[in-house]
């Protein structure tokens, strides 16, 4: 039989890993040591200042005023006015290659910085959502600092709460005992994403790779970026984590059984960030859309374009949905997507 | 000289989407033309074959059941050196090979037809001779379907108006390979002494000649043949009637461009073409050479609507040899061949192979490439990608004109 190949959607485009951290959190150091690790050939970092990593004798050409080429091939670039203008200016250059053909882009952001903007800029413009795809948020903390970080700032925990992998720096300074505070800590905020301890930035990159959904084909991999095979907790990452928490911050996993239409569920989503979307840090799911298996996921009020996947993952055809949201109880979510799929006409069971 | 542009440095590999899985340099002889197909055996192993761009070597098969793991299992030799074979295609265990002779009236010039039910010996089942005192023989040909042979080729009957001229379109009926006979032929009106139409004009800047290059049929259209005539233009014909060729449509770009029109390639459930264009000069004297996207909803009147994207020329016709199109996997209807109506895989020599996205036909997106690499000793100083051959996995077989022999590609698209 003949076979009509067609594209898959995000495959092809360029990832985009984010990096974030409080101040103190060892990103500059974690930056320093990924610039020149063998494994960075093609990866181009985006900073914030190049003199602050202290990097100038692995310098190998200045293409530009803001890029650098590393002798492991990596390309180092500067922020220049602001993050669209300088993912534009990256990839323009790479085009006509004025730069080597980078195939990833790591970015770190300011300790203050609210991720959140970049993943906007990712998925409004078009030009970037044609090319890149955002692969995953990192957040590094600091094993030390972290408990009273917590206690007095609002930036701390939101970086970790919406995180997809989080790095704990400056563990060496802390005992076992504390170690197990710590994650708990972590996991009051964030009960799922994987944790794992770094010393002085040493880190294999491919840690920071491959972390979001890769491929509208579903394998494997797509249960993985959907939290429902992390081993590490041995937690299911669509658990009810809702009584654990001491923060304001919960995470909500929601099931429905009976298919949606899009018009309903899109409609819902859209009530909710309209409503809500400042207290919608992050939501990742996989909904059944008449039967199809669709891919969403996103950040406040900003959503990636869905993706439907050639199959189901699983055998679990029931549309789930993780929410990590502040102060906005499970029992009104799912009331108000039972309520919006009533107002719009429920999709038809098989 | 060499670009100070990062991507000109030929000894760079540049990849987007694209992971090598193998390479094969072919025991030395590396040097491929643009014959490559894929034979499925019936012990399941899969042999691609491909044709040698010049002598001593004829062509050879590669054992590709593992891709990673290549094993060159048969290569063959020519007779002299002033023949070569440049094209080939399999149709279940029956391969044709074509005989292109440096200068006319030398032999062997024609077909050879092989029995490769076992691949490691091959037995010649006939050879069809298109040799004559202004022939070279056969520069390419199309074999899907078991029973035709499409081909540019010359014949001793055949005296051209101008000597850059001389391989037209030819049908060999090899319904019987032990007995292949010519079932058709068309040429461009003017090309042949005695037509009544005047000879065609030359291109002004370059003329490469009103030949035959690309002749594809596919089963499911039996009565259309899509045809690149080189500096002639695109050509689609009503084959009907074998005995009676009938021009349905014609296309050119040149004048004002450099002629040399290769491969039309028709993706039929979209009314399109994708037409590609030849580059034979080095260093971008013949630039541009593109392929194009035409809309043939009304097959009589087609429309250029677009070109494919391609690496800045600034760049790329410095990086050594040829810089442009040339040949497409041409969504061949045999097993274990990638077939595709809006994913197209083209070679571009020193561009080497690349990906396009033709879903909007009128805002087409590269979408992956892999530019190995100049082969060791490369004359061109850097690799010269000549043909492309998809597998239904959509793994990708790229040959290069000089040494650098076999690139076996995994897509991530």
């Amino acid at each position: 039989m003949i076979v009509n190949f067609k594209r898959d959607v995000i495959s092809g485009k360029i990832p985009v890993t984010i990096i974030t951290g409080f101040l103190g959190s060892g990103k500059t150091t974690l930056i320093r040591q990924l610039l020149v690790h063998p494994s960075m050939n093609k990866v181009a970092v985006v900073i914030n200042e190049i003199g602050e990593i202290g990097i100038d004798q692995d310098l190998v050409t200045l293409s530009s005023e803001n890029i650098s080429l590393l002798a492991n091939g990596c390309i180092c670039c500067s922020v220049r006015t602001d993050m669209q203008e300088t993912l534009r200016d990256l990839f323009t250059r790479r085009t006509i290659g004025d730069i080597f053909d980078f195939d990833r882009i790591i970015i770190e952001t300011t300790g203050l910085a609210d991720p959140a903007p970049i993943l906007q800029t990712l998925v409004s413009d078009t030009l970037l959502e044609a090319q890149f795809r955002f692969d995953g948020l990192v957040t590094l903390v600091d094993a030390v600092n972290l408990p009273d970080q917590l206690e007095n700032l609002k930036e701390p925990e939101k970086q970790l709460a919406i995180a997809d992998r989080i790095f704990v720096t400056k563990a060496d300074l802390i005992d076992t005992n504390q170690m197990d505070q710590l994650v708990h800590l972590i996991r009051n905020v964030n009960p799922s994403s994987p944790i794992q301890k770094i010393l002085h930035g040493n880190i294999d990159p491919n840690e920071l790779m491959g972390i979001g959904l890769t491929s509208s084909k579903a394998s494997q991999k797509t249960l993985n970026f959907l939290g429902e095979n992390t081993g590490q907790t041995g937690e299911k990452y669509m658990g009810d984590f809702a009584r654990r928490h001491s923060s304001n911050i919960q995470t909500e996993t929601l099931r429905f059984k009976t298919p949606f239409t899009w018009q309903a569920f899109s409609s819902a989503l859209d009530l909710l960030t309209t409503l809500r979307g400042v207290d919608l840090l992050r939501v990742k799911g996989i909904i059944n859309v008449e039967n199809q298996p669709i891919v969403v996921q996103g950040v406040q009020h900003i959503f990636h374009p869905p993706v439907t996947l050639d199959r189901w993952p699983s055998e679990d055809h029931e549309s789930r949905i993780v929410f990590i949201t502040r102060n906005i109880p499970k029992e009104v979510l799912k009331s108000l997507f039972d309520v919006v799929t009533q107002v719009v006409k429920p999709a038809e069971l098989n | 000289m060499q670009s100070p542009n990062p991507l000109g440095k030929a000894d760079q590999t540049l990849s987007r989407n694209m992971t090598l899985l193998a390479h094969h340099e072919l025991g030395g002889f590396g040097g491929l033309g643009e014959g490559i197909s894929i034979q499925i055996t019936a012990d399941g192993r899969r042999i691609l074959w491909v044709a040698h761009e010049s002598a001593p070597k004829n062509f050879s098969g590669i054992d590709v059941t593992d891709p990673k793991n290549p094993n060159l299992i048969i290569q063959t030799d020519l007779p002299h050196m002033q023949v070569r074979s440049n094209s080939l295609d399999v149709f279940g265990n029956i391969l044709a090979v074509a005989y292109q002779t440096q200068v006319v009236g030398l032999k062997p010039a024609g077909v050879d037809l092989f029995d490769i039910s076992i691949p490691e010996q091959p037995k010649l089942l006939s050879h069809f001779d298109c040799s004559g005192p202004h022939s070279r023989g056969v520069h390419a040909l199309w074999f899907v379907d078991g029973k035709y042979i499409h081909m540019s080729s010359g014949s001793e009957d055949f005296e051209p108006t101008h000597p850059l001229d001389d391989q037209f379109y030819r049908i060999l009926d090899v319904s019987d390979p032990t007995q292949p006979f010519e079932a058709g032929r068309w040429w461009y009106p003017g090309t042949r002494k005695g037509d009544i139409s005047p000879p065609p004009p030359r291109m002004p800047k370059l003329d490469t000649g009103y030949r035959v290059h690309n002749t594809n049929v596919f089963p499911r259209e039996p009565n259309r043949a899509y045809v690149g005539y080189i500096d002639g233009g695109a050509f689609v014909l009503n084959i009907e009637d074998m005995k009676n060729i009938k021009v349905i449509s014609h296309w050119n770009h040149s004048p004002p461009l450099n002629g040399f029109i290769h491969t039309v390639l028709p993706l039929f459930d979209r009314g399109l073409w994708i037409v590609s264009d030849e580059c034979v000069m080095d260093d971008g004297l013949d630039w541009p050479k593109l392929v194009w996207v035409v809309d043939a909803r009304n097959e009589e009147n087609p429309v250029s609507i677009g070109t494919f994207p391609m690496p800045n020329p600034e760049v790329f016709t410095k990086r050594g040899g040829r810089f442009g199109a040339h040949n497409l996997h041409e969504n061949l209807p045999i097993p274990g061949s990638f077939y595709s109506d809006t994913i197209i895989i083209g070679t571009f020599f020193n561009g080497g192979v690349r990906v396009f996205d033709t879903t909007n036909p009128y805002r087409v997106e590269e979408i992956a490439y892999y530019v190995p690499g100049a082969p060791k000793l490369s004359p061109a100083g850097a690799i010269q990608i000549n043909d492309v051959f998809v597998d239904e996995n959509a793994i990708v077989y790229a040959i290069d004109r000089f040494g650098g022999g076999v690139y076996i590609l995994e897509m991530n698209i």
